[in-house]
């Protein structure tokens, strides 16, 4: 099987017939993308602010990634949920799509990052330069997610 | 002058037409909105979720007040003026949009909201720190509420034609 049948096959599940049927759905699924982005990369650039040095200096940088975590998780898993249902509705195009594409390996390396190098960063022992290089290099990946996300409805 | 050749007279102006018919300009700005709303929104839910108290319970609600407040004022900024210039783009389309008047609608009850609570809740930090009240709950559940419906109806503005 080709991939193309394969994302072909995809706009034919049911879940994405549901995204193409009522006018409000894909809105509906995009807005709560909008709202786990908010929660998401929200809370994960606290933390990176954090790690810089600039805001909620008040916290330790461990005490604030462990209080946030859980919300970032959440606002990940809606992320993750809504996204590949926007996906499905019209997969052969997003497929082929340069900013879709650029966005996947954006996304990859920011969620591989946040879940080695990133939460290793927020422990009490790391050196004050690498958790600032760490805080530093996770805003530029997830900003690059956000802005190539923006850019597929252009391209 | 009638709204209408009023807001002819905005798409006429050249940043209008720079930011409509330039390639680059409009996702550009559209960005910026995105990103100031996932800076932005973070801090604000966080807040909200504290008052709640939901979420960061160790910390005090007048510490995580103060420590985000100038934050989410700077994040206001940037997604509203971001979102000025998007729709000085387009003012005549936004017009016949239902949905970006249910936007601005939204918008006006953040004010007033703000108003509402501003001396029982977020000027009254202090005192939320012996306890939550149901005011305080209130004020962050309505928060959210208005936030939320700020997205999905800036997000159904794409789709009024």
């Amino acid at each position: 099987m080709s991939a193309d049948s394969f994302f072909e096959w995809l706009t034919t599940t049911p879940w994405a017939k549901a995204m193409n049927g009522p006018e409000w759905a894909f809105p509906l699924v995009e807005s709560l993308h909008f709202i786990g982005l908010a929660l998401s990369v929200g809370t994960i650039a606290i933390v990176d602010l954090r790690l810089l040095g600039i805001a909620v200096r008040r916290q330790s940088n461990s005490e604030l990634a462990a209080d946030l975590n859980i919300w970032t998780r959440i606002g990940l898993a809606l992320m993750l949920v809504t996204g590949p249902l926007m996906f499905s509705a019209d997969a052969v195009n997003y497929h082929h799509n340069p900013a879709f594409q650029f966005k996947m390996v954006c996304l990859s390396l920011a969620l591989v990052f946040h879940f080695t190098i990133h939460s290793r960063a927020t422990c009490p022992t790391t050196p004050p330069l690498l958790a600032k290089l760490s805080g530093a290099v996770s805003l530029a990946l997830w900003i690059s997610v956000v802005a190539a996300g923006r850019m597929i409805a252009f391209v | 002058m009638n709204i209408a050749s009023a807001l002819e007279w905005v798409e006429s102006t050249d940043l209008s037409t720079a930011i409509r018919e330039g390639a680059l300009l409009y996702p550009i700005i559209g960005g910026f909105h995105l990103l100031a709303i996932a800076l932005f929104g973070g801090m604000l839910v966080m807040t909200d979720l504290r008052l709640l108290g939901w979420a960061m319970q160790r910390r005090t609600v007048s510490d995580i007040l103060e420590q985000f407040r100038l934050w989410k004022r700077a994040g206001f900024a940037l997604v509203a003026s971001s979102g000025l210039l998007l729709a000085w783009a387009e003012p005549l389309k936004l017009y016949r949009s239902p949905s970006f008047w249910a936007k601005m609608a939204l918008l006006v009850s953040v004010g007033v909201h703000a108003l509402v609570f501003r001396n029982g809740v977020y000027e009254n930090a202090k005192a939320l720190d012996e306890g939550l009240t149901p005011q305080a709950k209130l004020a962050a559940a309505l928060s959210l509420i208005l936030w939320a419906g700020l997205i999905v109806t800036g997000r159904l503005i794409a789709f009024d034609t």
